[in-house]
């Protein structure tokens, strides 16, 4: 656990009517993690984000941002925010905008600098009513940085971006991070907390399911899928070491196992061929589709 | 604070609907009345009829002004800008500080344009204390239609509030009798009329253009204000400006 806390969560509960969005939600994020609140939509990212950044009171729990309350934080300037439901001022200048929130920071991110890390340098005298999804969520993310704050927290930052536009968006994320900025996000793209987050916290029904590294999470599943060929009869590979379940399209066939090696080799031994055969490790999707699974089955 | 006054004033500054229905529209209106109605009349009775016209307009360009300004607190609220200032270190409560203060001050070039073409076009002739007495007590009692904006700008999304903006101009322009005199109203009407706050709005004007300043305005006004203020702290208080919705 790293020494210096930068966003701490106790006993977080959120509820709306009576709907429980987060239940009881320990969290605790140091100094130059970079962190993926993964869940699907209405597992409560959004409430935890929200309620992180003192936009309501919440039912039950506290929320520390930088030793000090929401509140607190956002006006000394601690933490910049993209909201899911976040919008620009109509008939305003994407200039004047950022001049408005860029004045009130003590010590604020130099203007060219920043509209150039965000994206925006060719877009400071548009109108607002002018820009398209995309460019919006950079003019968002500009305001978010123009305090250069320690923490960044990003609800579904990409969620109005192209391809092209997300990359640049991770990319320009993973340069914050290495600059030692605090960079939580929440996501319900798989990849995303895959390549981007050195860790990813999974949320289903307002609790964390696993708090790890990406190859943690993928290993909570253990074993391997062994993937191959079979035009004839599936008989007996249920019954084969290690197998643990089967799955695949058409003649493709996937056996998970707990034991790649013994399934290989018993699956060797009596068949004559194994086209396209391969091997894999897990991958986040499945780990993720385990896990909430799993978690439903208990409920 | 000022950054953030003057920031909104520019916002309001680019929306030509607006500047249309505050101040060119009441302005033209005030020409056109005056022409329709005072015509054919002899001098005396033409300086009345356009003296009232004046000041029913000055009143109707007053309550478009504030209306709009304020409920304009609406579309920041559903676009999601309200909210995203939240997480800013601009402090909320001087977003709606300034929003009051942008309905109040953004009445007066209406005020000011519509007098000026009252008396440069169409000839009304009151003193300069009376002119000045007039705009500035119009002034300050639109501060009742500023709270009404606000209690129905916070309480309205955006779509209702732009509607609102224009139902609620109309009907309180037409039914107290800003664009046609209660005087001619069937009775029933007059009475409705005589309950509105826009009604004793320009009853204050008309007093005082007539030089003959009454308490009845500035009391049946001062209790809408109240209501109104009452209104719209009880709607901010039950919807935070930075919710989305609900």
């Amino acid at each position: 656990m790293p020494s210096t806390p930068v966003l701490e969560i106790d006993g977080l509960t959120v509820r709306y009517g009576g709907t429980l969005a987060v239940d009881a939600l320990d969290l605790r994020i140091g100094a130059g993690e970079t962190v993926a609140l993964l869940g699907s939509n209405g597992a409560g990212k959004s409430s935890i984000v929200n309620a992180a950044l003192g936009l309501f009171r919440p039912a039950a729990g506290q929320v520390r941002l930088l030793g000090r309350t929401p509140a607190e934080a956002v006006q000394a300037g601690g933490v910049g925010a993209m909201l899911q439901h976040g919008g620009l001022p109509s008939e305003a200048r994407v200039g004047e905008v950022l001049a408005l929130v860029r004045r009130r920071h003590a010590d604020p991110w130099p203007l060219d600098d920043l509209a150039a890390t965000a994206g925006i340098a060719g877009l400071l005298d548009r109108g607002v009513d002018a820009l398209s999804g995309g460019q919006r969520q950079r003019v968002l993310l500009a305001l978010a940085l123009a305090g250069a704050p320690p923490l960044l927290l990003l609800d579904e930052p990409t969620s109005a971006m192209d391809v092209a536009g997300r990359q640049a968006f991770w990319t320009t994320m993973r340069g914050l991070a290495d600059r030692g900025h605090t960079v939580v996000f929440a996501t319900h793209h798989l990849d995303e907390a895959d390549a981007v987050a050195d860790r990813v916290v999974v949320v289903a029904g307002g609790r964390v399911l696993a708090d790890g590294t990406a190859a943690e999470i993928k290993s909570r599943i253990a074993g391997r899928t062994v993937r191959f060929r079979c035009p004839g009869p599936r008989d007996g590979l249920a019954a084969l070491p290690g197998v643990t379940g089967i799955g695949g399209d058409g003649d493709l066939v996937e056996l998970a196992t707990t034991d790649a090696e013994a399934t290989l080799r018993a699956l060797l031994g009596t068949r004559a061929g194994l086209p396209d055969l391969e091997v894999r490790g897990a991958s986040l999707e499945q780990a993720f589709l385990h896990l909430t699974t799993e978690m439903g089955a208990l409920r | 604070m000022t950054e953030l006054l003057l920031f909104q004033l520019r916002r309001v500054g680019r929306n030509k609907q607006y500047l249309f229905f505050t101040v060119l529209l009441p302005a033209l209106f005030t020409v056109f009345f005056t022409k329709v109605i005072g015509g054919q009349l002899a001098p005396g009775d033409y300086q009345d009829v356009a003296g009232s016209v004046l000041v029913s307009m000055l009143a109707y360009g007053a309550i478009g002004a504030a209306l709009g300004a304020t409920i304009r607190i609406a579309f920041d609220r559903s676009s999601g800008w309200l909210r995203q200032l939240r997480v800013t270190p601009v402090p909320s409560g001087s977003v709606f500080a300034v929003d009051v203060a942008v309905g109040a001050l953004l009445v007066l070039p209406s005020l000011v344009v519509v007098a000026l073409v009252g008396r440069f076009v169409n000839g009304v002739q009151f003193g300069l204390g009376t002119w000045l007495a007039l705009v500035g007590s119009l002034w300050a009692g639109s501060v009742v239609f500023v709270a009404l904006g606000v209690a129905v700008g916070l309480a309205l999304e955006a779509q209702a509030a732009g509607a609102a903006i224009g139902i609620l101009g109309t009907v309180l322009a037409a039914l107290g009798g800003l664009w046609f005199p209660v005087e001619q109203f069937p009775e029933g009407m007059a009475t409705v009329a005589r309950t509105l706050p826009s009604y004793w709005f320009a009853e204050l004007g008309r007093d005082i253009a007539g030089g003959t300043p009454a308490s009845a305005p500035v009391a049946v006004l001062g209790g809408y204000g109240v209501l109104f203020a009452v209104a719209a702290l009880a709607v901010a208080r039950r919807r935070p400006l930075h919710a989305v919705a609900g």
